[in-house]
């Protein structure tokens, strides 16, 4: 079992028909993949990726305002940022978002994951009906929400009781709490289907010792399902950091930034200054900030979970 | 692995702006512009474009340098315009809304003054109302000609829910203030707006501004006269306003209701708000939107007067018109002459008027009969033609790099987080030209 489970984890499948032909052979011909299968994917890296990017890090030290040549002014457009206070509230609210989506997906959705990887009768429409909003596009996804809380003509206006006079996008909380529950509705299907995947790679082995062991429901899930789920845990939460410091649409069409600038979050104000006020310095230097917070954030996730060793949740097994 | 293809990812994400910088800076070559003998007329995509379609049509038909009509689709038309500009892409001859929308390129030196078409051919001035023609002068230079329609911004109501609730369109502001507070007695929202999407709040108070200040305050804070903003003018109008704000005449969730995905439009057709202050592109809005209520119900009123104002109460604001400007290089100058006349020809103004826009040439009240809503173009051209002022919307007179800031200013002094102090700084920390 071991053995056969470390086999397919391996990158390079052998096709079962020739499994007569010498080992050397095999590792010859198919072996891995040389740079050459690399060459498309890396060209169009550069030159969609790193040459924009190194472009933004040059505009980031000049003043541009779309027309004319851009003027070199050194660190002021840094200075600028750095004194904004919309900018730092900006990181703040970025953050802030970013954390509330982490703490309220993944309960959410490792319970769900788990649950729709099981065997319930109904399950799987059901499992289809809920992942639907992943199939829809932020900007739908916005627009409809939108609609929705409209405080004269949608949920609000029939719900007083919950949501008073139905200013939802009026007061800084409670435009933040829509922001958060949007995303929320959104994304957990995706990292439902995360944890669904790896709820089912957990062997039933595991559960049949467990339960001869005496152990319930409640402590088979968390001594067995939790622990190897570790590794989709890390790989969601890292999609959900990486997300919510980009989240872009949802905050342009349901909430534009306001009231005033209350959920303006650094990835809006970077459009705003470059596309809306035509500052494409201290867009630059917002974007650029955006990449490397990011980037760390992305880092220092995989080296404190031990992601990096990518150490297979199947040894219990063996 | 993994973790590479998210690291590559967001940085694909984290780029977009790079690569649309990048793309947008590089774009040389591609050969239209002016070089090929015909001439580049550049316009905001919209249903409008049929006329525009026509008039090219007819111009080649005579021209010897044709005419090619592009069309830059809806909202992001600015922005578009900003980047190609500068480009050998950039048209000869362009759509703009006068003022702020064209002083960074006035400034730049790519804009074309048309003094000298205007000694060749006086009617290219004359045949304009001046109130609407001058929006477009930069440093008292000439640079655009109307080329669309006029659209103050009025006072509309549901004359139903007034009457129900025994009050009638206001013409002074204390009639307004008691319009309201019967209104809000009679529980609905005294006045709809769509606080969401912020340039209607903004409406507000370009009227207090001109009605209390007059027209100068903001000419002279567009110029650069920061002290403007803090004279005892200014802060009666924010008082005023605020006031007014205070009464409970938006209600209490407005910032949560916008215009443009057809909230406050409903507030008013159904019955559930008295007025709307809104452009005069409102009628045909609810025209569209709730047919019953717009031919039986719908008022349309100039802004209340206010006592001691220094404005004159007949002038209006709004947007004054669109423009055509032409570019410098444009290598078929007589040729853009040429087209630029068309702008008051008779069959021109006739074709607008039957799509519904108002044009501004001072003959146009020959045609009104022909319009869409005779009655509704002849409301709108009196008023205009008599308004010894037409205030161009603020966030189109400031250069373009105001409007984020200016918005969000007017959103936080009508939700409380910003007082008359905190608003007057906020207006005078606006770039200026």
């Amino acid at each position: 079992m071991t053995t056969q489970l470390t086999r397919a984890a391996a990158p390079v499948k052998s096709s079962g028909r020739k499994s007569g032909r010498a080992r050397g052979a095999q590792s010859a011909d198919v072996g891995r993949p040389g740079f050459a299968w690399a060459v498309p994917a890396t060209i169009f890296f550069v030159l969609f990726a790193i040459l924009p990017l190194l472009a933004v890090a040059a505009l980031s030290f000049m003043s541009w305002g779309g027309i004319g040549d851009p003027e070199w002014v050194g660190l002021d457009n840094w200075n600028r940022v750095f004194d904004d206070p919309v900018m730092i509230k900006s990181i703040w609210l970025t953050l802030l978002l970013t954390v509330l989506g982490v703490v309220l997906q993944t309960p959410l959705s490792i319970l769900i994951g788990v649950w729709a990887a099981g065997t319930q009768r109904n399950r799987a429409v059901i499992s289809a009906v809920y992942f639907v909003p992943l199939l829809l596009s932020s900007t739908a996804v916005s627009v409809l929400w939108r609609a929705l809380l409209d405080p004269n003509f949608g949920i609000p206006s029939e719900a007083t009781w919950l949501f008073g006079d139905g200013n939802l996008f009026g007061k800084q909380t409670t435009a933040i709490g829509v922001l958060a529950f949007v995303s929320t509705w959104q994304f957990t299907p995706l990292h439902s289907l995360i944890y669904q995947g790896a709820a089912r790679a957990i062997p039933q082995v595991l559960y049949q010792a467990a339960e001869i062991d005496g152990a319930g429901r409640v402590r088979q899930f968390f001594h067995i399902t939790l622990p190897q789920l570790r590794n989709s845990i890390i790989t969601s939460m890292i999609l959900m950091v990486v997300g919510g410091l980009t989240t872009f649409e949802t905050v342009l069409i349901l909430t534009q930034g306001g009231p005033g600038t209350d959920t303006t979050i650094s990835a809006y104000y970077m459009y705003q200054k470059a596309f809306k006020s035509f500052d494409f310095g201290a867009g630059a230097v917002i974007a650029l900030l955006l990449v490397v917070a990011a980037t760390i954030i992305s880092l220092i996730v995989v080296r404190l979970s031990g992601y990096d060793k990518m150490r297979s949740t199947m040894e219990g097994v063996s | 692995m993994r973790t590479r293809t998210r690291f590559s990812r967001m940085l694909v994400g984290g780029v977009t702006l790079g690569m649309a910088l990048s793309l947008s800076a590089c774009g040389d070559d591609g050969g239209s512009g002016s070089s090929d003998g015909k001439i580049h007329v550049l316009v905001y995509g919209d249903a409008t474009n049929k006329v525009e379609k026509a008039v090219v049509a007819e111009f080649n038909k005579t021209s010897k340098v044709k005419a090619v009509l592009d069309t830059i689709p809806g909202a992001t038309y600015q922005q578009k315009l900003q980047t190609i500009i500068n480009t050998p892409q950039a048209p000869d001859v362009f759509y703009n809304w006068g003022a702020g929308s064209i002083q960074p390129f006035v400034k730049a030196g790519l804009l074309m003054p048309l003094d000298d078409f205007i000694k060749d051919d006086p009617k290219l001035k004359s045949a304009f109302l001046p109130s609407v023609f001058n929006a477009a002068q930069v440093d008292g230079k000439s640079y655009g000609v109307p080329m669309r329609g006029t659209q103050p911004v009025l006072l509309f109501s549901n004359d139903k829910v007034l009457k129900d609730a025994g009050t009638k369109a206001p013409k002074t502001w204390d009639e307004l203030i008691d319009s309201v507070k019967k209104l809000k007695k009679s529980g609905v929202t005294p006045i709809a707006l769509g606080g969401g999407d912020q340039w209607p709040t903004l409406m507000w108070f370009e009227y207090l501004y001109d009605r209390i200040a007059g027209p100068d305050l903001l000419e002279k804070a567009v110029g650069g006269d920061k002290d403007a903003w803090a004279s005892e003018d200014s802060k009666k109008a924010l008082n005023k306003l605020k006031e007014l704000v205070d009464t409970g005449a938006f209600g209490t969730n407005y910032d949560s209701v916008k215009y443009t995905d057809g909230g406050s439009p409903a507030l008013v057709a159904r019955g559930k708000a008295g007025y709307e202050l809104m452009g005069s592109w409102y009628y045909s809005q609810q025209q569209e939107n709730a047919k019953e209520f717009a031919e039986k119900d719908l008022g349309y009123n100039s802004f209340p007067t206010i006592d001691g104002g220094k404005g004159d109460p007949a002038n209006v604001v709004g947007n004054t018109n669109n423009y055509y400007s032409v570019m410098k290089k444009t290598k078929h100058p007589e040729a853009v002459a040429k087209f630029l006349k068309l702008m008051y020809s008779d069959k021109f103004i006739k074709q607008q008027l039957a799509i519904g826009n108002l044009p501004t040439t001072t003959n146009t009240e020959k045609f009104l009969d022909t319009a869409a809503d005779p009655k509704y173009a002849r409301y709108q051209f009196d008023l205009v033609k008599k308004a010894p002022s037409f205030q161009l919307s603020w966030d189109q007179a400031y250069p373009q790099s105001a409007s984020e800031q200016m918005h969000q200013a007017v959103q936080q002094f009508f939700n409380g987080s910003l007082d008359v102090d905190g608003f007057i700084k906020a207006m005078q920390a606006l770039p200026t030209a």
